[in-house]
């Protein structure tokens, strides 16, 4: 197992460097330009052009992807080029707000989702089981940003119970760091209940009609023991994978909720950055990101060790 | 299909509705001595001579300070200096500083300061460049003195140091300011009323300013940029607002105290909500902008240009942007902004009247247009942008043009716009853009009605006649003088097409009732601004 996971570990090395190269290339040969950003709309195109070469963007590709990869093995991702700050300082004052709201959305909607998806696939056929799924198809129709707008409205600005948007650091004390993250968690995890839930309510009803679930109910066993020890533990590998793939999903879907409820989170960050073109930050955070969904897919394949073990590394 | 904006435009108006008869205001603390402001765009650096996005301007007004001010009415006042001379020849100009002035790093402000500042700066700025090509000696005689002695008489100084238009004449320790003009500042140190926060600074989502106890404000009352710049905050936050409908809610709900620009479809919310008020923000607008590229083929004929001319409608373009309120529009057959002493619409009649079709496929088929493809950047982006290339698209249409739309974003139109090859090899024939109508109210810093050929603006236009008349506005000795070089240079932009002014557009800003002394200017001001 342990060689496993070295394995994996340094296999994530050239993955890292193909998406390191595939930004890198897409951001360099895009079209836009941040030094005629900075430079204002006023600006003559020499002084663009003098703002281009003060920045060193005027340098041949290969020398700028050098560069690049020097201060990659050196762990620096650089400086931003519009703050002058380091992008790891930017990626850290952002991080906390991206992190809290992905683990709160995740842990909301795998509680919410999972038993939804039980509850439904035993009462299949039923107005559980179709309330169920309409719920799912409206989670999945209804954009992420719709369903924030209107949670706003009804608990913010009409009820009064929690903020418009913002967000507070966890250590100003918990309740306000909750506060403010409710609403966002639920619009967020909308789409994320709706997506575990199917695929649960789906592996569940595979696996409700096996044999060894017929034998359990033979032998006497509660509804309870069966769904949950007998038939989830079994269900749970297509379930896990569909929560780690999820996790991408999120990443798109924290861009929209961090807009909408005025988060300073990463998904911002790397909107705006991408409007301004700051090359260093927006390489930094993509290549966080997909360091983060390598991670996470290779702790979902450890997990499924866990839930099955015939499964074996 | 209902778009985002849309979406989010119904949402919000579903949400004023329902509030109107009891606002909710959520019971967060709000601190008379804080002010929470959302600025039109994030802060994501604050160097306003490297950097000259406005609302780096805006920031960068609270921070540092100036030698002269122009307030409303448009004339230059003393601000950090106490007075000047100037010699009889006109050419050597003696200022002489405020005394008691200090950075916020307890340093005095002295004449060395001065020089190094005006030299960063100078480079960067329209009419800085004209002082420094005419400059024979920028030195600080003692430490509250600078003189500057130049080749010709510029008569137009004290507009050019006071000037509000980015980038500014600010004024920074030497240390600082001897930085590249192309390179970014390290240190944000200024002897404005504000000190910036750089370890509060989360870039493009807050950025804080406290006050500056050693400020010592002019006696006379504010006048735009001009007088006592007086704040009545310990803490000034900008927090910057993505998302135009949750901003609306954020202003309802009292998580903010003033937004600086209110999108036109929001103002039907805000104004129907009693708690917040509404009003233009910049009374001087923006200038619209069809701009050619005076290159290729088919716009380096002026006949092509003024084929254009006559079929722009500026209503067309004015509601596309502002939509259907009228207050927030007005016809402009002129390159100057309406209502400013200088404004002139000579020759302006072929932007006003009925538009005539027939005409202008005359004039384009004698510039010798023959059906090659005008590509059009449009960034899809920026809101106004793209209604402005949404109306051009469908006149050039009209009148039989092939169109190549090139959709994308501003970042793309900023870097193509610059490309001089032809419009197949990478270039251009038309983008959009608009001016402040601060910079558009004399020639001074004008640098879009400038048609020195390469040296020129985006698009490149060269008439050395132009240009003559605005050396002749510079030289103008009386206000009667200066109007008729206005007019007579108008009236050449006009013949000559330079570019086509599609109308002046203006904005709102919106403010909770708690605060007042919110003024209309062409930059958010925060002195004389309370919170109860």
């Amino acid at each position: 197992m342990l060689a496993y996971i070295a394995r994996r570990i340094l296999s994530t090395i050239p993955v890292m460097l193909v998406v390191a190269f595939v930004v890198f290339s897409m951001l360099i040969l895009s079209p836009g330009d941040p030094a005629a950003v900075i430079a204002g709309d006023q600006a003559t195109p020499e002084d663009v052009e003098r703002i281009r070469a003060a920045l060193g963007l005027d340098r041949p590709f290969f020398v700028q992807f050098a560069e690049f990869l020097w201060r990659l093995v050196n762990f620096d991702l650089g400086t931003s080029i519009f703050t002058n700050l380091p992008v790891t300082h930017m990626i850290a004052q952002r991080i906390e707000p991206t992190v809290a709201l992905m683990v709160l959305t995740i842990l909301f909607s795998v509680t919410i989702a999972v038993p939804m998806g039980v509850i439904a696939a035993w009462k299949a056929g039923s107005w559980i089981d179709r309330a169920v799924m309409v719920f799912a198809v409206l989670g999945f129709s209804v954009p992420v940003f719709v369903i924030g707008y209107l949670l706003a409205y009804i608990f913010a600005l009409e009820l009064d119970w929690l903020p418009v948007q913002g967000y507070t650091p966890i250590a100003r004390g918990f309740w306000p760091f909750l506060e403010n993250l409710i609403l966002p968690t639920i619009a967020l995890g909308s789409v994320y209940i709706a997506l575990i839930a199917r695929i649960t309510r789906a592996t569940m009803l595979e696996v409700l009609a096996q044999d060894y679930i017929r034998t359990a109910k033979a032998k006497g066993l509660g509804t309870r023991p069966i769904l949950f020890l007998h038939a989830l533990k079994n269900a749970a590998v297509p379930i896990s994978t569909v929560v780690g793939i999820g996790i991408a999903l999120l990443i798109g879907g924290a861009v929209v909720t961090e807009s909408v409820f005025a988060i300073p989170g990463l998904g911002r960050l790397t909107v705006d950055a991408i409007l301004r073109r700051d090359y260093p930050v927006i390489q930094g955070v993509v290549l966080l990101f997909s360091f983060v969904y390598v991670l996470v897919n290779l702790m979902i394949d450890l997990l499924y060790t866990v839930f099955d073990p015939r499964i074996r590394y | 299909m209902i778009g985002r904006r849309a979406a989010a435009g119904l949402t919000a108006a579903a949400l004023a509705a329902t509030t109107l008869a009891a606002p909710a205001v959520r019971a967060q603390g709000s601190p008379a001595r804080t002010l929470r402001f959302a600025p039109h765009a994030p802060l994501a650096n604050l160097d306003p001579i490297w950097g000259t996005q406005y609302v780096v301007r805006n920031a960068a007004m609270l921070v540092w300070d100036t030698l002269y001010g122009i307030d409303s009415r448009l004339e230059p006042k003393p601000q950090m200096a106490e007075a000047h001379e100037i010699s009889d020849d006109r050419l050597a100009w003696t200022i002489r500083l405020r005394s008691g002035l200090r950075f916020h790093d307890g340093e005095p402000v002295r004449g060395a300061d001065v020089v190094a500042s005006l030299e960063r700066w100078m480079v960067r700025d329209p009419m800085g460049q004209a002082i420094r090509a005419l400059r024979e000696e920028l030195s600080a005689l003692d430490d509250r003195t600078v003189r500057l002695r130049l080749s010709a008489p510029y008569p137009r100084l004290l507009q050019a140091l006071g000037a509000i238009g980015a980038p500014c004449a600010f004024i920074m320790p030497e240390r600082i300011a001897r930085t590249d003009p192309f390179t970014q500042i390290d240190e944000v140190i200024g002897s404005g009323p504000m000190r910036f926060r750089k370890d509060e600074w989360d870039p493009g989502a807050r950025a804080t300013f406290e006050r500056f106890e050693r400020y010592e404000p002019r006696d006379e009352p504010a006048d735009w940029i001009a007088g006592g710049k007086r704040i009545a905050f310990d803490r000034i936050e900008w927090i910057a607002r993505p998302d135009p409908a949750a901003t609306v809610a954020a202003l309802q709900s009292g998580e903010l105290d003033w937004w600086e620009q209110v999108a036109p479809d929001h103002a039907p919310v805000l104004r129907r909500n009693r708690q917040i008020g509404l009003d233009i923000a910049d009374p001087l607008g923006n200038i619209g902008s069809l701009r050619f590229n005076h290159l290729h083929p088919p716009f380096n004929d002026v006949r092509a240009r003024r084929a254009i001319a006559m079929v722009v409608d500026q209503a067309d373009y004015m509601r596309a942007v502002v939509g259907d309120d009228d207050v927030l529009w007005r016809r402009a057959p002129s390159f100057f902004t309406p209502e400013t002493p200088l404004y002139s619409d000579a020759g302006g009649e072929i932007l006003s009247g009925p538009r005539d079709h027939d005409v202008a496929r005359r004039l384009l088929a004698e510039s010798g247009y023959d059906g090659q493809p005008i590509t059009l950047l449009v960034a899809e982006d920026v809101a106004p942008l793209k209604a402005m290339g949404q109306v051009t698209h469908r006149l050039l249409r009209e009148l039989g043009c092939v169109v190549d739309y090139v959709a994308t974003d501003w970042g793309t139109v900023a870097r193509r716009r610059a490309v001089r090859a032809p419009p197949a090899e990478g270039g251009w024939n038309i983008f959009h853009t608009w001016h402040a109508g601060v910079d558009c109210a004399s020639p001074a810093g004008y640098t879009a009605l400038r048609t020195n050929g390469d040296g020129a603006w985006f698009g490149w236009p060269n008439d050395p006649g132009i240009e003559r008349l605005r050396e002749a506005w510079f030289a103008a000795a009386t206000p009667a003088e200066e109007r008729a070089a206005v007019a007579e240079l108008n009236r050449a932009s006009m013949a000559f097409m330079t570019w086509v002014p599609t109308g002046l557009f203006m904005a709102y800003q919106a403010w909770r009732r708690s605060v007042s002394g919110i003024v209309k200017a062409p930059l958010p001001l925060f002195w004389g601004v309370a919170k109860a």
